[in-house]
């Protein structure tokens, strides 16, 4: 099967295969479209294929007569910082952000500078399907602006104007961060310098030859975890390659969970902003428990981030975030942003002067199993629908899949946005617990899917 | 916007009109075919000045690394130069992103093969198979690399030209010259090429973010304003480019065109002084560069028109000199294509040699009028047409390589069918004007009896 997503927001595949430079031509013209040929903001991430992706999408923004402002090889968050700062119509960032290096994709973020939330990504894919593109005659044609190192800066100003820069400087932290070979070294290696920490850097070199599957996860921060002890830090971090997620991991080499990342910059954010936090269905009940300690309800919508921030944005929340390590620091931020997390996590460490340990046992202690099932695109609406009957007594919710809720634990089953899978995840009080809902729920799918069994 | 019917995809490659026929997508496609037609390896891309070359070549990029060429941006250049530099650095291929003489709104894609030579006729027929099945082996992104640029084109190219003429004897007459460039791909190249030469240069319309200043055909219409500062300025010799700089017309010290006809000749009646053997040049070429050959008991053979013919039968006649009557020079010891650098460096030469003015160089040719007229014509007619013209004249000698040639000792006529255009060509050259005319009315008599 070919492989190609297209989501909220963007547009995924693996290249070489269903992500040709036709079709990306195709979206970007259709973007510049959706823009009225307005000018945009790119920048791409350190793959292989990223000069493939790059020189495609510009072509198609400047055919629409869209001026593209270039910001090289970028993070995503920089890309919307710009967007806002420029005051442009919208941003592409060209990256495959947590896939493995085969994959490629576009990221579509719009004037104010999100990801393009679910109307806005059915107006585009419209456009898109339609094949009607603003086509600008020659003399319309406007130039690629590739001298916007400047916005960095600004974009580094900014990040440092959220902190409490003194506090962090007076710690003098020593960080190993493991960039995977991704977009972020160079900037995060500026932006710890400002802050008076100690960049021990890993797998920092841009190269898009990943050391280890991007996204951070415990799985994926063995290296980072088994080099603590002789680094002598005070913590680890692993970013993704277009710095939307963030991982850490304890002096001692624990890595914890990236459902702690959210909770983690909970605790500094509501500190100082009292206000909701938006996190999606699967995300760990950490955060409620962080949230409840400041008298604040957490609101939880579909999985993706264009959603939880889409949400965010509607319910005046001060944080939206999941799981999988991205969070985002609304308003200021439109963006999960990782070197603003990172930055938040630095300053509750220096207040407060604890570890990241002794801080994440603070956390109540839950146990999350997650699964994945292969699942053919053609039976994921029975498969989901045989699983709504089975757990009708439960009351389940369907606003993303199948969720159910008891007060001891929660079960998530949903098709994944990116991949052709289905995802179960349990979290309950005790391990057994947990085990014993995903034993049950995998069995069913199984039985399920593959049609063995009427239900 | 109503879409006209104005992609051409053909031998020159692939032409259309910005905003209009050819898109960004057409563009990464064809780019798909050309890298599997040449295989995974460095493929030059080089672009005249016209607004739209970005975005082409962007295009163009895109589709040459999704199946696993790396493409190397050579940036503003002329043609010539960019096909020496596929040569010389061992290429798989080359895009020229130029529509030639075309108005400011088309843009085109050039193939040039690893030989440093526009794709052939049967070769641009396999290519455009390729596009049209519509299936490009792409590589995985483990395979793909980035693109690369190389600044060395102009140097490359110029040294290459230099290297053919005796520099110091052309350097020590410090020629005083006027270029006028169009504001086209030449813009930087051909001053730094004159003055590597030793030469004063007086430079028009040398801007490349400027559009074009003139008509980019060097025709004595367009170029007015050059001869004025020829005479005005005192120079020795004016030289006209068109925006590609492949063809070249000359003005003289008086500041008179020699018509792109002399440009050829000039080139040849040079270069057989140096080095003798065939010399070619397409059917619609001037008698002159005959009488030249025969000073020299070199053999002229004609082609087809279009530079791809003459190219082609130079190669296997192993011609030591060849060109065409529109300005455009080859000389295959620097590069087998139009070269309107090589034409000046010979002509520069052949002044320094004999010391005498560009006039006078002239003078020493054979004079000869050449007439053209023109006749709309539908495509069913062409044929029949054709038939009446060589029924007319089949008592006379007549060469049939384009359309039908009539000659007698020393005039010809030529009625051919246009290549781009729906019209049939007609052309006479004649020892005098009236005899020229008088060809000409006699044709369009028998092709049009009033």
């Amino acid at each position: 099967m070919r492989q190609l997503k297209i989501g909220t927001s963007w547009v995924r595949g693996i290249v070489g295969d269903a992500l040709t430079p036709e079709l990306v031509v195709n979206f970007a013209s259709a973007f510049g479209t959706w823009c009225d040929g307005s000018p945009v903001v790119i920048a791409r991430d350190t793959r292989r294929s990223a000069g493939t992706l790059r020189a495609a999408t510009l072509a198609g923004l400047l055919s629409a007569g869209c001026e593209v402002i270039d910001l090289g090889v970028a993070p995503t968050p920089v890309v919307s910082f710009a967007v806002r700062e420029m005051g442009v119509g919208g941003g592409i960032s060209i990256t495959g952000s947590h896939n493995d290096a085969r994959w490629n994709a576009l990221k579509f973020l719009g004037s104010d500078g999100t990801l393009l939330n679910l109307v806005k990504s059915e107006e585009l894919l419209d456009i898109y399907h339609g094949s009607k593109f603003l086509l600008a005659p020659w003399d319309k044609l406007r130039p690629v602006e590739t001298r916007s190192h400047w916005l960095i800066d600004r974009y580094l100003q900014y990040v440092l104007s959220v902190l409490d820069v003194d506090a962090i400087r007076k710690r003098q932290s020593r960080v190993v961060v493991d960039f995977c070979n991704g977009s972020c070294a160079e900037i995060t290696s500026r932006f710890l310098a400002e802050l008076g920490c100690t960049l021990l850097p890993l797998n920092e070199e841009p190269s898009g030859e990943f050391a280890h599957p991007p996204a951070p996860s415990a799985a994926n921060m063995r290296q980072l975890a088994s080099l603590m002890r002789c680094l002598e830090a005070d913590f680890g971090a692993a970013v993704n390659i277009d710095g939307d997620r963030i991982g850490f991991v304890t002096a001692h080499g624990v890595a914890l969970s990236e459902e702690y990342t959210l909770p983690l910059t909970a605790r500094i954010r509501l500190k100082r902003r009292p206000g909701p936090v938006v996190t999606n269905f699967s995300t760990s009940r950490m955060v409620e428990a962080v949230a409840a300690g400041f008298g604040q309800s957490v609101i939880r919508t579909s999985v993706g981030e264009s959603h939880v921030i889409d949400q965010g944005l509607a319910e005046g929340a001060v944080l939206a975030g999941e799981g999988s390590g991205g969070v985002a620091v609304l308003p200021s931020a439109m963006t999960f942003d990782a070197l603003l997390t990172l930055g938040f996590l630095l300053e509750d460490l220096a207040l407060t002067g604890e570890s990241l340990a002794s801080t994440a046992a603070d956390m109540p202690q839950y146990f999350m199993r997650k699964r994945h099932l292969p699942c053919p695109p053609n039976l994921v609406y029975r498969v989901l629908d045989r699983f709504r009957a089975f757990y009708a007594d439960s009351n389940p919710d369907t606003t993303d899949g199948i969720r159910l809720s008891w007060d001891d634990a929660w079960l998530h089953i949903r098709a994944s946005n990116t991949e052709p899978i289905l995802r179960i995840i349990a979290e309950a009080q005790s391990l057994t617990r947990a085990d014993q809902l995903m034993e049950q729920a995998v069995t069913f799918a199984r039985r399920a899917a593959f049609g063995h069994v009427e239900v | 916007m109503p879409r006209q019917n104005s992609l051409k995809i053909g031998v020159s490659g692939v032409r259309g009109i910005i905003g209009d026929s050819l898109t960004p997508q057409l563009v990464a496609s064809f780019s798909a075919a050309f890298g599997n037609y040449c295989g995974a390896g460095p493929i030059l891309i080089g672009s005249d000045t016209r607004p739209s070359a970005e975005m082409i070549k962007q295009a163009a990029i895109a589709g040459l690394l999704s199946v696993g060429c790396t493409p190397i941006d050579v940036g503003v250049v002329p043609i010539p130069a960019l096909m020496l530099h596929v040569r010389e650095a061992g290429a798989f291929g080359g895009i020229g992103i130029t529509a030639s003489h075309n108005p400011i709104e088309w843009n085109a894609l050039k193939f040039i093969g690893a030989d440093g030579i526009t794709l052939r006729p049967n070769q641009a027929a396999e290519l455009t198979d390729l596009y049209h099945q519509g299936v490009y082996s792409r590589v995985s992104a483990q395979e793909m690399t980035d693109p690369r640029t190389d600044g060395s084109t102009l140097e490359r190219h110029r040294k290459a030209v230099i290297s053919i003429v005796d520099e110091a004897r052309i350097r020590d007459c410090r020629f005083k010259v006027v270029v006028d460039c169009c504001n086209g791909a030449a813009s930087i190249a051909t001053p730094a090429f004159l003055r590597a030469l030793g030469c004063e240069v007086l430079e028009m319309n040398t801007d490349q973010s400027k559009p074009f200043a003139r008509d980019p055909e060097p025709l004595p219409e367009n170029i007015g304003a050059l001869c004025d500062l020829v005479k005005k300025s005192g120079a020795d010799i004016g030289f006209a480019q068109d925006a590609d700089a492949d063809r070249l017309a000359i003005v003289n010290e008086n500041g008179e065109p020699l018509g792109e006809d002399a440009t050829v000749a000039l080139a040849v009646y040079h270069w057989l002084r140096h080095e003798s053997g065939p010399v070619v040049v397409n059917s619609a070429t001037t008698r002159m560069v005959d009488d030249i050959a025969q000073q020299y008991g070199c053999p002229v053979y004609r082609t087809a028109v279009g530079e791809v013919h003459v190219v082609e039968r130079m190669l296997e006649c192993r011609a030591v000199i060849g060109g065409e009557g529109n300005g455009g020079v080859i000389l295959p010891v620097v590069n087998p294509c139009r070269d309107s650098f090589v034409a000046m460096a010979l002509v520069l030469e052949a002044l320094a040699q004999d010391r005498v003015p560009i006039s006078e160089l002239r003078s020493r040719l054979s004079r000869y009028v050449m007439m053209r007229d023109r006749l709309l014509c539908e495509p069913r007619d062409i044929a029949p047409l054709l038939r009446l013209i060589r029924n007319a004249y089949q008592r006379e000698e007549l060469d049939l390589t384009d359309g039908v040639k009539v000659l007698w000792a020393n005039k010809w006529l030529q009625v051919r069918p246009s290549n781009t255009e729906p019209i049939l060509r007609l052309t006479a050259e004649a020892p005098s004007e009236a005899e020229a005319r008088s060809l000409l009315s006699d044709a369009l008599e028998i092709l049009s009896p009033s």
